[in-house]
């Protein structure tokens, strides 16, 4: 059995890594990622908080807060709300880093081009900033993305090219820098303004009266089937067995799919927050189905504190503090879980059960849907309280997955332990045999 | 001062790893600087190194980030998972160390 898993982990290597590692590995996706882990989670967590204030989970809170509402989601609509705005920043600036140019430039451009490509070519003064609120937030990522992409992407040609404004050697660099993103800067603020002009001069029929278009409403309508069809159980099962079929060939899952998918959960979520019955949004995966870290491994980490195997007694003990906080490197490398075709099977079939169980206590209204984004470190229990919005059944939710991870694993578990356990005796009477022999020799 | 870049994903598990390595530099008395970051951050930062390490989940992204270390001039490698499930920053203190020694032979034999 020992070698029959080695020799099918070799074929994972050859035919599996490749073409996953490509689809992990372009810029794009790397750029994307980047930009929502450093520049918008921060904004889009405090911004959070002051969600949950403004709906507080007692009634006897809610009736206090009332009228103050307003008031108090100030702050989460102007950091939460406007993510896509800071979006277009951070990726405009990583993509510019992973090119190896600098960043600051691409990344104020992008902002300013988001801001041209999502108001109407009208009479600002006479702009309702409530009628373009949405489209910064939630609703604006994709043109965040397209924008932030393409502005590094010209800025990065014309500095190589002919056409920028070259400036003699003794000009202090500082100087020259700005004259060379003169040229592109103005080009892509005119381009963005006319398309920006053309689409303004359609009219959609909003809440039964005319209202002018804008590109982000433009793609919204677009994407609009996209983003329901991402809603929905098939997509919830593509997304979390592609995530743990990457991890099973150990390369980062969640760092992939994330990239992809993340515009769609937060614009799901973005809908939560205003009320809506979204389901597949962040918190689905990261808070109700990672428990412990990606493929729920917190189970194994208490199987493994007790385990006859001295190697899965060494990665239990490193694997219980990161545990806590849902980091579980040690257990995916450890055990290992990655490249091992028996550990490979329940890591994606756990989640695979979880997600399915989660959806339909989320679909019949079981427990409230997620509605705060939260980091994925926060402990097991807490989470699923705080994703809700102040459901005490999303904790118990998780618990109750918990219960069915540790039923799943436990008889892979004992299957791996009993062939590290033989290696383990064999390796241990090997040493004793040549100890003897030397023994002999010394003799 | 040997200042080491571990290329990850979010550098959440790497940080634990990063606890380990200067912990066991104290105790070899050499003198150590590790960060860990992303992909992007490191083609930034590049320049400002002696070793490059990959951690093992972000392993797909292998020849994009040895290419620009080799670009750079800076020796590079994977760590060894089982080191980075355990956190066993002695061992990967040691492939530094490994890297830099074979890397100055390199240089003196040409």
């Amino acid at each position: 059995m020992s070698s029959m898993i080695e020799r099918s982990s070799d074929w994972f290597e050859r035919y599996l890594v490749p073409p996953l590692g490509a689809l992990a590995g372009s810029v794009y996706l790397q750029a994307v990622r980047d930009a929502f882990i450093i520049f918008t989670l921060p904004l889009i967590l405090a911004g959070s908080v002051f969600l949950i204030i403004a709906n507080p989970p007692i009634p006897a809170l809610a009736e206090l807060v009332t009228q103050y509402r307003s008031a108090i989601l100030v702050p989460f609509q102007l950091s939460f709300g406007l993510m896509a705005l800071f979006l277009a920043f951070g990726v405009a600036y990583s993509l510019a880093q992973y090119r190896r140019t600098e960043p600051v430039q691409p990344g104020v451009l992008a902002m300013v081009l988001f801001l041209v490509a999502s108001m109407p070519v009208s009479d600002l003064t006479n702009l309702r900033l409530g009628d373009v609120l949405p489209y910064l937030g939630g609703q604006g990522l994709l043109v965040a993305i397209l924008i932030g992409i393409m502005t590094t992407e010209v800025m990065r040609w014309f500095r190589g090219s002919r056409f920028t404004i070259r400036l003699p050697k003794t000009v202090p660099p500082n100087v020259t820098r700005a004259f060379e993103a003169l040229v592109p800067t103005f080009l892509l603020l005119t381009a963005v303004w006319a398309l920006e002009w053309f689409i303004s001069s359609h009219t959609f029929i909003m809440d039964g009266k005319p209202a002018q278009m804008t590109l982000p409403i433009l793609l919204m309508r677009a994407f609009q089937p996209l983003v329901v069809v991402q809603d929905s159980y098939p997509a919830a099962l593509l997304e979390i067995v592609l995530m743990m079929m990457l991890w099973s060939v150990g390369i980062h899952g969640m760092n992939v799919v994330t990239a992809i998918a993340l515009p769609f959960w937060l614009s799901t979520l973005a809908t939560n927050a205003a009320g809506g019955h979204g389901i597949v949004t962040e918190p689905f995966f990261h808070i109700f189905a990672h428990l412990g870290g990606s493929g729920a491994t917190w189970p194994l980490v208490i199987y493994m504190l007790r385990s006859r195997s001295a190697q899965l007694r060494t990665v239990g003990k490193v694997a219980l503090g990161p545990a806590i906080f849902n980091i579980n490197e040690p257990v995916t490398f450890g055990v290992p879980m990655a490249l091992n075709p028996l550990m490979m099977i329940p890591f994606v079939l756990v989640p695979v059960t979880i997600v399915t169980i989660n959806y339909f206590v989320f679909f019949i209204g079981l427990v409230h849907v997620p509605v705060v984004l939260q980091p994925f470190t926060v402990p097991l229990g807490i989470s699923g309280f705080v994703a809700t919005g102040g459901d005490i059944r999303g904790s118990l939710l998780q618990f109750f997955d918990l219960a069915v991870s540790a039923l799943i694993y436990y008889p892979f578990f004992k299957a791996w332990e009993r062939i590290l356990v033989t290696r383990e005796e064999a390796a241990a009477q090997q040493l004793e045999e040549s100890g003897k022999k030397t023994l002999v020799q010394v003799r | 001062m040997i200042r080491v870049l571990i290329v990850c994903s979010w550098g959440m598990s790497t940080s634990l790893l990063v606890e380990s390595m200067l912990v066991a530099a104290v105790a070899r008395k050499c003198e150590l600087s590790v960060e860990a970051l992303s992909a992007g951050e490191y083609a930034a930062k590049v320049d400002e190194c002696d070793v490059v390490l990959i951690a093992p989940q972000i392993r797909h992204l292998r020849k994009s980030i040895e290419k620009l270390a080799a670009s750079a001039g800076k020796p590079v490698a994977l760590i060894e998972p089982f080191h980075y499930a355990t956190m066993n920053g002695q061992a990967v203190l040691e492939q530094v160390l490994y890297l830099l020694s074979s890397t100055q032979e390199g240089e003196a034999a040409t």
